[in-house]
């Protein structure tokens, strides 16, 4: 019976998957005479970019980077492409970040508002242990550096990070379950939480953008799109890390009896799931994955801020509520759907409103189907 | 001492009182109601834009005001539409959306004529209308130990108008609040279902609310960008969380709540980066890192207040139902 259901729900997401691809493929056959005119438009925006370089706060470089993309491959059809290509990256390593938080979804029916800032912490304490600069810690006058090699430093920043999840529910999260604090009440407190990492995080590490190697990636041009090296290791540890997660929900125990507890935790706890337990462990793999998809990004985007997370937050809660909020697989296609979204966007519109593509979709989801594509109807309202 | 009269400074200040109006905006939303708008600051940051641009291309005062109303309503109409159907949790990631949509759209460089993109639009492109009715001399006056222009940007003009409006809507949300219309709202906050049952068209008083909680909203950002400028990036996602810092912080659904609460947030950010700048030595804690630090304690006193004390200073623990 359930593999039935599995399979139903797989076929429809590679349905929506394949609709989505024709739509932007036919979309991009009648739009390729409009492409003299976008390409024109996006050296325009990347002119004016470069002027507003003083407020590189806010300053959005995958924006740069994606231009920069668009320009060196050419004309044709390559364009369509290469963002397809590098919609795909996005996504997988936003899946990393959003499997999460779908997993902390379905356990708790929290929405962490404060799954952003994860993603930060997990790229900036990699460059905290790898950078060659002077680092400080807050409060503490003396700076120092410590300058590991890349691989010891994500290793110790995702431990660390997995480290803050166990922290968080153990001393936040549990107690708040226990006294039994309604679910918008815990959001607002991940609000708070948020607000305060966020601000932790800059006035730790500054505002300013920090790069997590100083080697230049070398890219490989494969015909049809050119993709960078390290880019390809991203793609296969992200791929890595979600395949585990597949394996531990699928085939372990631990993992059916964290679906278990997903689909009603009274009944989970009813059959002998130790539920807090499962929820201490969804929190610790969740804020991991986090780390791990913030020190890929970090690296496909050449540098990381603060608000990297931040930012991504919102594309996150699409990908999730794409997918069906609280569906980890749902997570996982709708992260793709984003990403290739938000980079093929970049195509027609101004590639400093991509985001606001899947802000669109987002609304438009909601609009059509709450439930997301791989959630089971039922009333959301 | 300094810190004492840059604190009394801080609680009467225009802004102070462009955020108890938003505060109180969205206490028609969440306190009466209970709806979770996580937006609030794409209302401002709409009025603020309507006000502005429809200024700058020549219109009287008036007609911009309707302008900067109009632009909230209508996105309280498009927001409300799909979402207020949906469960509390996705109202607020549907509102959250809609917000940065605005912000984003307001930045971007495809829209620079109209919005000025990413460094918004100065002060002297829209200023000038409300400048032009002040009463008061066009020359620095002191009262006390404030120095205030009579008249031009952050000027004793703007401190009457916008504490003016402050005391209009507080006194709007009361009268509201207990009329026959707030008591259906405060039912639909209490139990949805009931107040169906009853034959109420929830929706549409939800709607309602919406609409009105974001005009208001709307007409605070205009106050606020009297002050100062229109900037999209200032009406970021941290400043609908300081909105509800203010509104728990005073206590949802009283009256005086989010004009106690924006009194008391900006007072004490300007207490704590003082103390700080006073007490610890800048090797510990420097002089930008300030500013982050003192909201951290935001953040902190968000969690705090929503788990210790969710009433607020004012409110009635009866009063304020977090349900879900």
């Amino acid at each position: 019976m359930t593999k039935r259901i599995d399979r139903r729900v797989m076929l429809r997401a590679l349905i929506v998957l394949v609709i989505a691809v024709a739509a932007f493929i036919a979309l991009g056959a009648s739009g390729s005479p409009a492409i003299a005119s976008t390409t024109d438009t996006v050296v325009a925006h990347s002119a004016a970019l470069s002027n507003e370089a003083p407020s590189a706060l806010t300053q959005d470089t995958t924006t740069v980077h994606a231009t920069a993309d668009t320009e060196s491959s050419g004309v044709g059809d390559n364009r369509y492409v290469q963002q397809f290509i590098n919609g795909i990256v996005f996504g997988l390593l936003l899946a990393l970040a959003s499997v999460g938080l779908s997993l902390i979804y379905g356990t708790t029916g929290l929405s962490n508002f404060a799954h952003g800032e994860q993603v930060s912490l997990g790229a900036l304490l990699t460059f905290f242990f790898a950078s060659k600069q002077e680092v400080s810690l807050p409060f503490l006058p003396v700076e120092f550096s410590i300058g590991w090699p890349l691989l010891p430093s994500a290793l110790a920043a995702i431990a660390i990070s997995a480290g803050t999840g166990w922290l968080q529910d153990r001393y936040l999260w549990s107690p708040l379950r226990r006294r039994r604090v309604s679910i918008v009440q815990q959001m607002i407190v991940s609000i708070g939480l948020s607000l305060a990492m966020l601000n932790f995080i800059q006035w730790w590490f500054g505002a300013e953008r920090k790069r997590l190697t100083t080697s230049i990636d070398t890219r490989l041009d494969l015909g049809l799109f050119s993709i960078g090296q390290t880019t390809i290791w991203s793609v296969l540890i992200a791929l890595v890390c979600l395949g585990g997660v597949g394996y531990f929900l699928l085939k372990t125990r631990t993992g059916r009896a964290t679906r278990a507890v997903s689909d009603n935790p009274a009944l989970a706890s009813a059959s002998g799931i130790r539920v807090e337990k499962v929820v201490r462990l969804v929190w610790i793999m969740a804020t991991g994955l986090a780390a791990v998809g913030g020190i890929l990004l970090a690296l496909y985007d050449n540098a990381a801020a603060f608000d990297v997370g931040a930012r991504l937050l919102l594309l996150m809660f699409a990908a999730v509520t794409l997918g069906g909020l609280g569906q980890a697989f749902g997570a996982l296609v709708g992260s793709l759907v984003i990403g290739v979204a938000v980079e093929m966007s970049t195509l027609w519109i101004g590639t400093d409103l991509k985001y606001a593509v899947a802000l669109a979709i987002l609304i438009l989801v909601l609009l059509v189907r709450p439930q997301g594509i791989l959630g089971r109807a039922e009333r959301v309202g | 001492m300094d810190i004492l009269l840059d604190a009394t400074t801080a609680v009467f200040a225009p802004a102070t009182a462009a955020f108890a109006l938003a505060a109180i905006g969205l206490n028609f939303h969440f306190g009466l109601t209970g709806l979770l708008n996580m937006g609030h600051a794409g209302f401002m940051l709409l009025g603020m834009y309507g006000y502005a641009i429809s200024t700058s291309r020549g219109a009287p005062i008036w007609l911009a005001l309707i302008v900067a109303i109009a632009a909230a309503t209508v996105f309280g109409l498009l927001l409300g539409w799909p979402t207020l159907k949906l469960r509390g949790d996705y109202l607020a990631i549907a509102t959250i959306s809609a917000a940065e949509l605005v912000r984003y759209l307001g930045r971007s460089n495809s829209l620079q004529g109209l919005t000025g993109g990413s460094t918004g639009i100065r002060g002297s492109d829209f200023k000038f209308t409300f400048e032009e009715l002040s009463p008061l001399p066009n020359e620095n006056i002191t009262i006390l130990f404030w120095t205030n222009h009579g008249s031009l940007s952050s000027s004793w003009w703007l401190h009457i108008v916008a504490w003016s409006a402050v005391a209009l809507f507080a006194l709007l949300f009361w009268q509201l609040a207990r009329s026959p219309w707030g008591r259906v709202l405060k039912g639909i906050r209490e139990d949805e279902d009931a107040v169906r049952a009853l034959g109420k068209n929830v929706y549409s008083y939800k709607m309602q609310a919406l609409v009105l909680g974001g005009v208001i909203g709307a007409i605070g950002g205009v106050l606020w960008s009297l002050g100062a400028s229109v900037q999209p990036d200032s009406m970021g996602r941290p400043t609908t969380f300081w909105l509800w810092t203010i509104l728990l912080l005073g206590g949802a659904a009283t009256v005086f709540g989010p004009v106690l609460g924006s009194m008391l947030f900006w007072m004490s950010l300007v207490v704590i980066k003082g103390l700080a700048s006073t007490f610890i030595p800048s090797s510990v804690l420097s002089p930008v890192e300030i500013e982050p630090f003192s909201l951290v304690l935001v953040g902190i006193t968000l969690m705090v207040l929503v788990v210790f004390r969710p009433q607020g200073v004012l409110g009635n623990k009866r009063e304020l139902a977090f349900n879900d």
